[in-house]
């Protein structure tokens, strides 16, 4: 067989062969850590959501029961509910609010990079101390700031904001924005200044308007950066656990079926009642999400690539 | 013209507005911290809040050091922050670069990989993780933090990204220049990727200095914990001393704004590429 | 046969892990200690061969016993029980090992997965976590043990039925608090009414706190306080001893939640919403000074004593503690209690020479050992009680003394197999009820109706 090819042939291959083995070791020293610590224990955590476990006794193969057993539970699907409200929510609105901070804060003003570590700021503090101002804005009781407004200003009923199961996600979404988008602003603010300043120039030559120019040039050029941002924060929404936990668990952790989003389930199938086949199965629905979320983005991105 | 000028003016005016209104929304939880971190725990949750304490309680930032190892604490994560942070971004930036700018047999699948592994909640393989890394004679050490955390599919991600943004034409013409593919990493991607690496090198420091649910399963001996463990410590199982917390959280930042800070300077003007292809 | 296939992909992973891990692990990380870390792996491994050979108990080789607890620094009776066990035992040494409190249950559950943990004592913080460790099986059951070395069980005031499972025993409990409740001496002085009772009745407690509440805005004056906690109010109702809080059924709990509901309402006691979401912990809230009585465990007692020695709480020094108010016709005493308490885990490198620590510390001698620290043991006595009540900073009066004195304790949650899932439910029914946004009669009938399905399962 191999006398059949041709020396053209043979040599194509074998830069094939090189041309991979040289992409391979790029690769390797992230990968192999990559792989035999995270990728190996998550394949096998998936694996676990066909299998009863408590992490002691011996495994059990079930099937499909742990997904018939989630899809009846009702505190499972209002935390699915939940999760993918606040995402529909939480993604656009912290993109576009990233986006926006990035532009501002990438001209040239005074004091630009004050203002840059101001608006990082709530993603690095703690959490404790921006939930407790956020409750102290937003508190039920009549007196907080935010309810004052709203009798006084707006002539509007009082909300009981993380109290209440009406006003709870809506609660954790601008509190989510508010934490978050500095994050996302970094990201974006390191995507601008890769745009090339040629590309401004000759479309100010042609006479382009700033806005031309944002949706012509920054756009554009902003969207490996867009595409990076936009599937973060869908699998960071989808992952909310923590300010969940805070804004609406208050001081005894009780989080009902209004706020419950997967995480949470999954932590508590997972340590409370240490079911972890049941609580793998949950995050299996997640993955299975976020995993449709990046393959359609994926998709989008070759397509424009190719154009 | 004299209008357009004026309009310029009342713009940079709305401008600064917002910018100070957002500032001040923004920073106070930061004065919320250092209030907080000047009082007793019985007061912190007190409303009306009181901004500036009446008998501020310096004596908070002595008795954090003395109730419990701050100092060793600090250096533990120190370490580990500044060991995951330079693994991180040496291997992601270098693994990012096969998977924007070469072509090889299953990259997208790989990359669909690396990518979707970081929606799986660590609380779902936590237990076979630990067990695990137990087995490899890795619970309680330093090592496995590093490792847990130093090859994450998150660096990869974003490097790949910023190195998508980079016109292909310079690789190539460094190719014909029989620059080998090192050399075109090396020479070319890593200067034109300091923006991207410095949020790599923030979000990384961030992450693992703020890190507490895996040291908390993993590191068990006093001497090795972490600071996030240690400010949990303030809260013990029948009272929670906050204002000791605030305190050293106050303090904890101090490093993170400095990171921060010093790679502001990387933030600047686009790049000109032109340069590099002249 | 599937189970077989997984464990063997667990096997296959680790083997390839450890040889890459090797590799990796001498040129990345050259800060750790990777050489220290396999030999200490060395003897976890070998625990299960060495432990048959090893009956330390009675023998003189030096033993190190590792016990896992939580709140090292903030905890005054871990040193003391382990000097005075050591005393008696010098060959045996005791490391603790610090989880934190506040993730303790996850982390001990962590530690404990698999076979590969070397606790020898591991502390059981609250019943559902014990149960879930009993149900993991990774517990050793005591129950010949203690018939061995002839434990009186009935020293426990019946505690240790309510956490037998199965008819064994997998704790022995060495600490145990009950619910009393505190009052502000101050506040009944300046209202002129005389001072709550070691005998009361849930009425005359309602009426009580009401008569010393003002509700001036800026100077208000609360009558009573409850936690956020479901125990604080849903399980006033199981001290009549008719009713359990996993029977299924939990009418019973109505007047308890519509005689709070309506203080709430009128200023009696602070907003449930308000209180939660602002997070006060109810130390704090009793340390404000305008909080005339509240209903919490005896751990409060220690922070109290210790928070006033340190000059913090300056508004609520002058306070007293009774018994808890009781249904009519029940007698008074019959309180909450939650407990502490020691296990032995099956994979223990030490298992006798830990038992023999466990005896000790939940026994006579580490119960006097708790008492001097001011920490109620859950073997008490008289002398116990005397012991406590004579503490520099616990009240003079002789009532607070004799309310240390109880005539039946309940657990707040008895060992249930469903406990954690049964408390989910209960948990989001008082939630909905506190914050006014469903009628009591619909929550109890969705308590009923959860708690059925989840002990019908």
């Amino acid at each position: 067989m191999a006398a059949e090819l041709t020396a053209m042939e043979k040599n194509m291959k074998r830069r094939a062969r090189r041309r991979n083995l040289v992409a391979y070791s790029f690769i390797a020293p992230n990968f192999i850590g990559f792989a035999v610590f995270t990728l190996g224990p998550i394949v096998l955590a998936l694996l676990m959501s066909f299998a009863e476990w408590d992490g002691s006794n011996a495994m059990k193969f079930v099937g499909l029961q742990n997904f018939v057993n989630i899809f009846k539970d009702d505190r499972f699907i209002a935390s699915l509910k939940n999760t993918i409200v606040y995402s529909i929510f939480t993604v656009p609105i912290t993109l576009a609010m990233a986006l926006g901070l990035a532009i501002l804060l990438n001209q040239k003003i005074k004091g630009r990079d004050f203002f840059r570590t101001v608006a990082f700021f709530p993603y690095v503090a703690s959490l404790v101390a921006v939930a407790a101002v956020w409750n102290m804005l937003f508190t039920p009781a009549k007196g907080g700031i935010v309810n004052q407004i709203l009798m006084n200003v707006f002539h509007a009923a009082p909300l009981k904001w993380a109290a209440s199961s009406s006003t709870v996600m809506l609660t954790i979404i601008m509190f989510s924005v508010w934490k978050n988008m500095g994050y996302y602003m970094v990201i974006y603010l390191a995507g601008l200044q890769g745009i090339s300043e040629d590309l401004y120039e000759a479309a100010a030559l042609d006479g382009a308007s700033s806005m031309q120019k944002f949706i012509h040039i920054t756009i554009p050029q902003l969207r490996p950066t867009t595409f990076f941002v936009t599937i973060m924060l869908t699998i960071n929404c989808f992952k909310v656990y923590d300010i969940v936990y805070m804004l609406a668990g208050g001081s005894n952790g009780v989080v009902n079926k209004s706020a419950m989003v997967l995480v949470f389930y999954i932590y508590e199938e997972a340590f409370r009642n240490w079911k972890l086949g049941q609580a793998s199965a949950s995050a299996l629905v997640l993955f299975a999400i976020v995993l449709v979320v990046t393959i359609i983005q994926f998709r989008g991105e070759k397509n424009y690539a190719n154009d | 013209m004299k209008s357009k000028k004026a309009n310029r003016t009342i713009g940079k005016v709305i401008i600064y507005v917002m910018l100070i209104l957002l500032a001040l929304i923004m920073l106070v939880p930061f004065v919320w911290m250092i209030s907080a971190s000047l009082k007793f725990n019985k007061d912190v949750f007190v409303i009306p809040f009181e901004w500036i304490p009446k008998a501020p309680r310096w004596q908070n930032y002595v008795d954090i050091w003395t109730k419990i190892p701050l100092a060793k604490f600090t250096l533990n994560t120190a370490k580990l922050t500044i060991i995951v942070t330079c693994l991180q971004l040496l291997t992601s930036s270098f693994a990012a670069y096969a998977f924007a700018k070469l072509e090889f047999k299953g990259r997208d699948l790989l990359f669909l990989a690396y990518v979707a592994t970081i929606a799986v909640p660590w609380q779902v393989y936590m237990v076979p993780q630990f067990m695990f890394m137990r087995g490899l004679g890795l619970a309680d050490t330093h090592l496995a933090i590093i490792i847990l955390q130093a090859f994450s599919a998150f660096g990869v991600f974003l490097m790949r990204q910023f190195y998508e943004g980079i016109p292909d034409s310079l690789c190539e013409a460094a190719r014909i220049d029989g620059m080998t593919e090192y050399g075109i990493y090396a020479k070319i991607m890593i200067p034109l990727s300091k923006p991207a690496l410095s949020t790599l090198i923030i979000f990384t420091f961030v992450n693992t200095w703020n890190d507490f649910l895996g040291p908390l399963i993993y590191l068990t001996t006093e001497s090795k914990k972490t600071l996030q463990i240690g400010l949990k410590m303030f809260i013990s199982q029948y009272s929670a001393e906050y204002g000791l917390i605030m305190a050293a959280s106050v303090l904890s930042l101090i490093p993170v704004f400095i990171v921060f800070i010093s790679l502001q300077k990387y933030f600047v003007a686009g790049i000109t590429t032109g340069a590099v292809k002249g | 046969m599937k189970k077989r296939i997984l464990s063997s992909i667990l096997a296959m992973a680790m083997v390839v892990a450890s040889i890459t891990a090797c590799g990796s692990a001498a040129e990345t990380a050259p800060a750790a200690e990777p050489a220290a870390d396999t030999q200490a792996e060395a003897p976890a491994a070998e625990a299960p061969a060495a432990e048959a050979a090893t009956d330390t108990a009675a023998s003189d080789e030096p033993v190190n016993l590792k016990w896992a607890l939580w709140d090292v620094s903030s905890t005054v009776y871990y040193q003391p029980l382990i000097d005075a066990y050591t005393a008696a035992h010098p060959n045996v040494s005791i490391e603790m090992v610090d989880l934190g409190s506040t993730d303790y249950s996850t982390v001990l559950g962590t530690q404990l997965s698999g076979s590969g943990s070397d606790f020898d004592v591991v502390t059981i913080k609250d019943v559902p976590g014990y149960v879930s460790l009993v149900n993991k099986g990774v517990l050793e059951p005591l129950n010949d043990r203690i018939a061995a070395d002839g434990v009186d069980l009935s020293l426990y005031n019946g505690v240790t039925d309510q956490v037998t499972i199965d008819g064994n025993l997998y704790e022995l409990p060495f600490r145990s608090d009950i619910w009393v409740l505190f009052y502000n001496k101050d506040i009944f002085d300046a209202a002129g009414v005389d001072y709550p009772t070691n005998d009361m009745t849930w009425e005359e407690y309602d009426k009580l706190a009401r008569s010393v509440t003002d509700t001036t805005p800026g100077a208000e004056v609360y009558g009573s306080h409850y936690h956020t906690w479901r125990s604080t109010i849903q399980l006033d109702g199981i001290l009549d001893g008719k009713h359990t809080i996993v029977d299924g059924d939990y009418e019973f709990t109505k007047p308890y939640y519509e005689m709070v509901l309506n203080q709430q309402k009128d200023g009696v006691c602070m907003d449930y919403a308000t209180l939660k979401t602002q997070g006060l912990h109810y130390s704090a809230a009793f340390a404000q000074g305008n909080v005339a009585t509240m209903n919490m465990g005896s751990w409060f007692i220690a922070t109290l004593i210790q928070k006033i020695k340190d000059g913090e709480y300056t508004d609520c020094t002058n306070w007293g503690i009774v018994k808890y108010p009781h249904a009519d016709g029940v007698e008074p005493g019959s309180t909450l209690s939650t407990i502490t308490a020691l296990a032995v885990p099956t994979s223990a490198p030490n298992k006798d020479a830990a038992w023999d620590f466990v005896k000790f510390v939940s026994g006579a001698e580490g119960a006097e050992v708790m008492a001097s620290t001011g920490n109620i043991p859950a073997m008490t006595n008289d002398k116990i009680v005397d012991l406590i009540a004579s503490m520099d900073g616990f009240p003079t009066d002789d009532a607070s003394k004799e309310a240390l004195v109880t005539s039946h304790t309940y657990l707040e949650m008895p060992a249930n197999d469903k406990s954690s899932e049964i408390e989910t439910v209960l948990n989001e029914q008082h939630d909905l009820i506190m914050n006014e946004e469903t009628s009591v009669d619909d929550a109890i009938a969705a308590m009923n109706e959860g708690v059925q399905a989840v002990l019908a399962q």
